[in-house]
């Protein structure tokens, strides 16, 4: 069955089962491997991507409620690699291993859309649903803050 | 006078996996596998390094990167030596290849055991581009000095970048003894240096090992028996078959595993079974739902019998009965007896899954008597003597490619999941990926074990320690792999030598193994990450009941700096030891009032050649039940830190993935079978109980470089444990700290 979507800005249609994840649409059918697959159940992040503008896990959403929408993945996210997110995880050097980090950006970036100068418990609340196992938490709350423009040491705690 | 050096452009426009970015050019790293060729003018005089007539720079990095910087600090030894530009460096993941040596990551061995052969590397490299100047010039090499990739001729003015260099000195012998920098010349190794491989893990164009495509490539998905050790009786593969998209159906016997690290007793390896079926698809989705498919009857085999429960009874009996001495210094019983006052406890710890975040995966191709593999790997000679065993093909038939790793944490270390593909491709006849899901991983993993620990210790009447006993029991990673062909003190997960050791007269440690069928591996800091909780925990159980502070005790016990000698185990050095303890405490402001319910707590461990000491500031609502880690402070003394950036950052995520094993993580078994699954049964440590503040003190000197992957991990749950009885009068004894533990009785 065919699906049309936007992707990173372009039209894309793909001819897959409706039930078939987004994810998995982005990574086997379009070759888009930076969103990553962590645990297929909506509980680990990795998978983030932006549907019409809001974070969200590909492997929870199916082909079949893409139709139409606009879905923004890592790689799309700026043209260049500039992304002020994406700038301020390097100036922090955030990553470690990386894996979890496609879907800690965009999840950080959907967070600076809702709330440009997040307090310390803003972060905590909606980034806690993204996993890191190498543990770089503390450097993606100082990225965060830095990309907001709030230094750390200013940022408001609950 | 010209100066033809490509020198720094500040932006440089490259096309990488098919998209084009503006990369600051002190960013650029290509992605593996690297495409360019080399051409015949490229000066390569050893494995590590090559540079070509256009000055660029590659620097191949010899371990697995799995978060740990190797990609980073390993090439920043050689660059060091070498001289070379940094920014122009580019970092080559090396494939499997006997030139590169020992490929094996884990230990937190990589910088220790490449240190001086990666500073030789460069230094020889280097020396010969002097060479070559001075000759150039018709100069005394005396008078050459070498800076960010040129050479240069102060008395003369002159200068010439490498790449003009490189067709003469390939012509030059290297030299196996070349001399090397001092410390106070260094102008890489200690200064914090950002990590080479960043651009690409913010831009999702790092390739894991799930991102491998191989043309033709077709995905496996394994139902593997829940209870360890058991086999298929019966499936419906033949109807499974008939989906739609499947390409086959296949059976999955047993995968032969090769101890590596081996023992005294030599290395060991055994068969180990994993029997299960493999369901292969054209794409993953579609290899995921045709498995859901499979009907299976099991053999289940003998450790269906198996349990938490049945465990811990083994446990039990096990450390009331003399277990195999690992250290008997005096005679504790007689020091105990005569105790003016005597603790004793019970502690224990679960088993603990890795929870990488990237699930098990390899890739492998099988042809023509060959296999080509590409996998996230820490351990690829092994894995290939695995894959050569299991397919009955020489060694020298395959071809390895190491990909980026998400996480490894000693997971990686086992290689099964690369047997499994390699046995795979073969009986399809055709590119295998096989991708386990996180269920698979958390079910089959290869567990940090569980254990079950009695200590007592016997005070004076002026508050000494006069005599310790740690009696601890758990299934062995050495036992499993060697099975009887190990000795009891060899198939130990604990060490002799851990504290208190050389400052209790009277000590004795020993260990009983107990019987499992769960499969054990290696888990950041292995028997560290149990034990130290034990261990420190009971000591300040121990400092309490002497009512003496646990800081002056811990010192006082550890005693006047010197040096202690472990043989051919290397050596302590408590001045270096007890340093980190003061510098944790002064900068955690050990001793100054906090407001009611909240605690400090400290430990701290000597292993893998560094130091570390960690406070924990823990704040616990009993009223709520709720505990946080507000606050961690760390002091490591790594020797000579090659990227203090890349230590601090090793302490911190250590720190975390040692904060999820006291907070949160449990493996439990029943009736054989793992009975987590995904992350909302095994918890992991999330941003929202991660501490607000970690600060890391890197104590650098020009010792000798120590480990960092591991020793971060065991002081961190002891120090929130001592930090927990601090706050509340509660003494945690086993983790994950469940809040009944500490809250009202």
């Amino acid at each position: 069955m065919a699906t049309t979507f936007i992707l990173n800005g372009k039209s894309q249609t793909v001819d897959v089962s409706p039930d078939m994840p987004l994810l998995w649409v982005l990574r086997d059918t379009l070759d888009k491997t930076g969103t990553k697959f962590g645990c297929g159940a909506g509980l680990c992040g990795a998978c983030t991507v932006h549907i019409n503008g809001e974070a969200a896990r590909s492997c929870q959403t199916p082909i079949s409620a893409i139709a139409g929408k606009k879905v923004t993945t890592i790689e799309g996210l700026s043209v260049n690699g500039l992304h002020p997110v994406q700038q301020a995880w390097i100036a922090e050097d955030v990553p470690q291993c990386g894996y979890c980090q496609s879907g800690q950006i965009m999840s950080a970036v959907a967070l600076l859309a809702k709330k440009p100068n997040p307090t310390d418990a803003d972060i905590d609340d909606f980034m806690s649903g993204n996993i890191c196992r190498c543990g770089t938490y503390q450097r993606i709350r100082k990225a965060i803050h830095r990309a907001a423009g709030t230094p750390a040491g200013q940022a408001k705690s609950a | 006078m010209s100066l033809a050096l490509p020198r720094r452009t500040f932006v440089k426009s490259v096309a990488v996996g098919g998209v084009t970015l503006l990369v600051p050019f002190h960013l650029l790293v290509r992605p593996y596998p690297d495409a360019d060729g080399t051409g015949a003018s490229a000066f390569a005089p050893n494995a590590w390094l090559e540079i070509s007539a256009n000055d660029q720079v590659r620097i191949w990095c010899g371990k697995s990167e799995m978060g740990q910087g190797v990609r980073t600090s390993l090439p920043m030894i050689v660059a060091e030596e070498l001289c070379c530009d940094w920014r122009s460096v580019q970092v080559v993941q090396a494939d499997l290849q006997p030139k590169y040596g020992e490929q094996l990551t884990g230990g937190s061995l990589s910088v220790r055991t490449s240190y001086a052969n990666l500073r030789k590397a460069g230094a020889a490299a280097r020396e010969m581009l002097l060479s070559a100047a001075a000759a150039e010039w018709g100069v005394d090499q005396k008078e050459c000095h070498a800076a960010l990739g040129e050479v240069l001729h102060a008395n003369s003015q002159r200068h010439l970048g490498y790449g003009r260099l490189v067709a003469r000195a390939a012509k030059l012998t290297p030299s196996p003894d070349p001399p090397l920098k001092l410390p106070s010349q260094f102008t890489l190794i200690g200064h914090p240096t950002p990590r080479t491989d960043t651009q690409l893990k913010v831009s999702g164009q790092a390739n894991f090992g799930l991102d491998v495509r191989v043309p033709g490539m077709l995905i496996a998905c394994v139902d593997r028996c829940p209870v360890f050790g058991g086999s298929v009786r019966s499936t419906n593969a033949e109807e499974v078959k008939k989906i739609q998209g499947v390409r086959g159906v296949l059976d999955l016997k047993s995968v032969h595993l090769t101890h590596h690290f081996g023992d005294e007793s030599g290395p060991g390896s055994r068969n180990y079974t994993c029997a299960g079926v493999a369901v292969l698809a054209d794409s993953t989705w579609g290899a995921m739902q045709a498995r859901k498919k499979l009907k299976i009857e099991w053999d289940e085999g003998p450790s269906a019998q198996e349990s938490t429960a049945s465990l811990r009874e083994q446990f039990q009996k096990l450390v009331a009965a003399p277990g195999a001495v690992m250290r008997n210094d005096g005679n504790f019983e007689k020091a105990f007896a005569s105790s003016a006052k005597k603790i004793e406890a019970v502690y224990e710890v679960p088993f603990l899954a890795h929870a990488t975040m990237e699930p098990m995966n390899c890739t492998a191709h099988v042809h023509d008597g060959k296999c080509e593999i590409w996998a996230p790997t820490q351990i690829p000679g092994a894995a290939a003597n695995s894959v050569a065993q299991a397919l009955g093909i020489p060694r020298e038939n395959i071809q390895l490619h190491v990909t980026f790793l998400g996480g490894g944490f000693g997971r990686r270390l086992i290689q099964d999941y690369v047997v499994e593909a390699a046995l795979i491709s073969r009986d399809a006849g055709a590119p295998v990926q096989v991708v386990w899901s996180r269920e698979d991983d958390v079910r089959h993993d290869f567990y940090r074990p569980a254990s079950y620990h009695v200590l007592r210790a016997g005070l004076d009447a002026s508050g000494q320690i006069v005599a310790w006993f740690h009696r601890g029991a758990s299934p062995s990673i050495g036992a499993f792999y060697n099975g009887t062909g190990i000795s009891p003190q060899g198939a130990a997960e604990m060490n002799g030598p851990d504290f208190p050791a050389f400052g209790v007269p009277n000590l004795r440690t020993e260990f009983a193994l107990a019987q499992s069928g769960m499969p054990v591996g290696y888990w950041r800091s292995v028997e560290n990450s149990g034990n130290q909780f034990v261990i420190s925990s009971f000591f300040d159980e121990v400092a309490f009941g002497a009512q003496r502070d646990p800081v002056e005790l811990r010192l006082a016990v550890l005693g006047p700096a010197r040096k202690i000698s472990l043989g051919s185990d290397g050596t302590i050095d408590v001045g270096r030891g007890r340093h980190v303890i003061e510098v944790a405490a002064e900068k955690a402001g050990w001793g100054t009032p906090l407001p009611k319910g909240t605690g400090r707590g400290i430990a701290a461990h000597v292993g893998y050649g560094s130091y570390v000491a960690q406070v924990a500031e823990v704040v616990c609502d009993a009223s709520r039940g709720i505990l946080r880690v507000q606050r961690v402070i760390c002091a490591i003394d790594c020797g000579q830190a090659i990227n203090p950036s890349g230590v601090q950052a090793q302490m911190e995520g250590a720190i975390n993935f040692g904060l999820a094993a006291a907070l949160k993580s449990a493996i439990t078994v029943e009736h054989g079978r793992v009975q987590q699954s995904n992350f909302h049964d095994y918890e992991v440590l999330r941003m929202n109980d991660s501490p607000p503040a970690i600060e890391v003190h890197v104590i650098s000197s020009s010792e000798p470089p120590g480990g960092c992957g591991e020793p971060g991990v065991p002081p961190i749950a002891p120090a929130v444990a001592n930090a927990v009885f601090a706050a509340t009068g509660r003494r945690i004894r086993r983790l994950p700290v469940r809040s009944a533990d500490w809250t009202k009785a």
